[in-house]
């Protein structure tokens, strides 16, 4: 028995080692880089440690701070909207009994393309002066917006897109667990006399919590590390009004060169993402439990 | 040797004949890490040639902006750098400089000499390591200016002809000219640069404001770092900008970056934009509707003081952590660049040359090169914005808060106050003595 496990620690010890190798190492130098400052002279690089001093730089940052708010902003709302026009549209497919599968293709089709191209796609359509956007509301009588200049409609823009090209990821995770719901259940509830309301209410959605608890997880996880759409449309701007957390990080670890201060953010980030997901999810579980 | 055999080799002979150089190569091959600009085809075509008349291969590795500048910094890093030539943006250059990753070019050869025909950009090709300060005449040669990027005025010169306008050499005949042609949406009288990004909003308003006697610091290059980006003349510059974008400008100017400019000119919907010299793209009848229609003048200033252009130009630097030959096949290439031919060459290609001997040549003259004049017209005047190696840092303060300032998410007094304290603390942290003004009311 002792020998059983022996071998069964031995075979999992590789796995172990490549997690520890490609996560908690870098992790690990992540965390020891926010304690210190880097400056290169004469081509050596110079560590200082500083404690906790990049740590409390971050309450002070105007770019941290707006980051983290738009951040939360945008998750909250793109995922809520995606998670609703997801489900319905699995629902809708779910009755489809010719054609199921053209529409799932079309519906899936967003999320194939790269966010490079989504980006540039949408950038053309939101542009002032040439965008098909405006150039429709011209045709009706209606005035030309700034979609991406405006520190009002921007961050609302970028989560147009974002509704846009996740969606299809939702819809997918949702249609495979409904095609798994036993149909005994709902034939002995319409026998019942169960209304289509009543069989949503009483037996798809509680039997869909963990599939819509799974879903919106992955989908705030992503949400949170938003950057490719956000660099082409808007570059955080106008003001901070776009600036999520990804872009800052970006900006004061490459751009600005601040080694140690981007990995202060980057711990605080992980920290700050890590608490609202286990909050997030508790709470469905708790919902679920009931 | 069967018949299709022969015809094999016959073809492949034929093949190697056309792609054969005139010379043999006799340096180990370059790779330069550089960034997609609206002047890159014309370098592109450049190297090009040097590979045609030299034999010697040249590798580009072509960036957006913020990508070359990650690259570099990883390169000189390294054990060994992949590039043996880095472009270097005005903004960011002391930065490589400071940090002693630059080999000074007469440290490789030390016949090596700056062509007197090219340009220094306000010495930005000397560095004193001793002083930490750029110096021609205690510096050594760090660089070669590969390309002029800095703004000129642009301006349609038919649209000026019919309504019997006169090139502006101020901001208020600017204004004026600019209302002149204002008919929004169809035409704006002018387009700016407002968006925030690596050093975008900040090269456009700094003409403004230095006009105005206004700046980031008293006098960087002395080591007076007072902050006076609140001082009442950058107030007076940026009271300018926002004026010219409120009343004649592009709805918006806060979100617009130099591509959206350039754009609407190619578009023919500005009647002006302050933007770098690129010639080639508003005469290109496949990408332009204006084809000669677009003429040149240095950026306007006030009544007090010249326009005062800032340099966003382009250096060549050799790193030191690169083999001896590499550093040598690198210097060869610039050592090429810098003549005559090469320059003309550039020109020709379509992107502006560093050359005072081809600016001011007959080539200035013909009317696909008029920018020249202008450009020529501009160098002298031009100034750094940086000279200091916490340059990226000030500059996302300033891009941050002149875009707001621009956008109207702050009010202006308040943007250059915050951006004043915020400039003093990366200053303080970074060691230097750094008084402030008292805040703007």
């Amino acid at each position: 028995m002792r020998s059983q496990t022996f071998w069964r620690n031995l075979t999992l010890a590789p796995a172990l080692i490549l997690f520890a190798l490609l996560t908690l190492v870098p992790m690990i130098n992540l965390v020891a880089l926010s304690f210190h400052e880097v400056a290169w002279l004469n081509r050596i690089s110079n560590w200082s440690f500083v404690g906790l001093r990049n740590y409390a730089r971050l309450s002070g940052d105007t770019l941290f701070r707006a980051g983290i708010w738009n951040t939360v902003l945008f998750a909250v709302v793109a995922v809520a909207l995606q998670m609703i026009l997801g489900f319905g549209l699995a629902l809708m497919t779910t009755q489809i009994t010719r054609g199921r599968l053209f529409y799932r293709t079309i519906f899936i089709l967003p999320i194939l393309v790269p966010g490079i191209i989504i980006g540039a796609i949408w950038k053309l359509m939101y542009s002032y002066d040439f965008g098909v956007i405006n150039q429709v509301l011209m045709l009706v009588g209606l005035t030309p917006q700034d979609w991406l200049g405006s520190s009002q409609l921007a961050l609302l823009s970028v989560i147009v897109v974002d509704v846009w090209h996740w969606t299809p990821f939702c819809f997918l995770l949702l249609l495979a667990s409904l095609e798994t719901l036993p149909e005994d259940i709902y034939e002995a509830a319409r026998t019942d006399g169960a209304t289509g309301w009543h069989c949503f209410r009483y037996l798809t959605l509680p039997l869909m919590i963990p599939a819509l608890t799974v879903t919106f997880v992955f989908r705030m996880i992503l949400a949170f590390k938003v950057f490719d759409e956000i660099y082409l449309l808007t570059g955080g701007g106008p003001g901070t009004s776009t600036e999520v957390i990804s872009f800052t990080i970006y900006r004061r670890f490459f751009t600005e060169d601040q080694t140690g201060y981007g990995a202060a953010i980057s711990v605080a980030t992980i920290a700050v993402i890590a608490m609202i997901i286990i909050a997030a999810s508790r709470l469905t579980m708790k919902k679920e439990t009931e | 040797m069967t018949f299709q055999g022969s015809m094999r080799a016959g073809v492949a002979a034929i093949a190697l004949f056309a792609a054969a150089p005139l010379a043999a190569q006799d340096q180990v091959p370059v790779t330069i890490v550089i960034n997609q600009s609206p002047w890159f085809p014309g370098f592109q075509k450049v190297v090009e040639l040097y590979t045609k008349e030299t034999g010697n291969t040249i590798n580009l590795d072509v960036n957006p902006f913020a990508g070359s500048l990650e690259k570099q910094r990883t390169a000189v890093r390294s054990e060994t750098s992949p590039f043996d030539i880095l472009v270097m943006n005005a903004g960011f250059f002391v930065e490589f400089y400071t940090s002693g990753f630059i080999q000074p070019l007469t440290d490789i050869d030390p016949d090596f000499k700056l062509d007197p025909a090219i340009y220094t950009f306000d010495n930005s090709v000397y560095w004193d390591p001793e002083t930490q300060q750029i110096n021609a005449q205690t510096g050594s040669l760090h660089s070669v200016p590969v390309n002029p990027f800095l703004p000129i005025l642009h301006y349609r010169a038919d649209l000026y002809e019919a309504n019997g306008l006169e090139v502006p050499t101020t901001w208020d005949q600017l204004y004026d000219n600019a209302r002149v042609l204002n008919d929004p949406p169809k035409m704006y009288g002018i387009s700016q640069r407002g968006q925030r990004g690596t050093f975008d909003v900040t090269f456009d308003v700094m003409a403004y404001v230095w006009s105005h006697g206004g700046g980031i610091f008293a006098d960087q290059k002395g080591g007076d770092f007072t902050v006076t980006i609140n001082s009442p003349e950058t107030l007076a510059g940026m009271e300018t900008y926002i004026r010219l974008a409120n009343d004649v400008g592009h709805p918006s100017t806060a979100g617009q970056t130099q591509t959206n400019v350039i754009q609407n000119m190619a578009t023919g919907r500005a009647g002006h934009i302050q933007g770098v010299p690129a010639p080639a793209l508003f005469d290109d009848p496949t990408q332009s509707a204006v084809v000669g229609l677009v003429n040149y003048a240095p950026v306007p200033g006030t009544q007090a003081m010249p326009g005062v252009a800032p340099l966003g130009h382009w250096l060549a630097g050799i790193p030191k952590n690169i083999p001896e030959d590499r550093q040598a096949s690198a210097l060869a290439f610039l050592t090429w660049f810098q003549g005559d031919e090469a320059q003309r060459a550039y020109a020709e290609a379509g992107s502006p040359p560093v050359s005072k001997a081809v600016l001011e040549s007959d080539m200035a003259q013909q009317p696909e090169y008029r920018y020249m004049t202008a450009l020529a017209d501009s160098i002298p005047n031009a100034r750094l914005t940086f000279v200091i190696p916490e340059a990226a840092q000030v500059l996302s303060v300033t891009e941050l808060r002149f875009n707001q300032a621009i956008s109207g998410e702050l009010p202006l007094k308040e943007a250059l106050n915050t951006a004043a304290q915020e400039i003093h603390d990366v200053m303080v942290q970074a060691g230097h003595d750094t008084p402030m003004l008292e805040p703007l009311q």
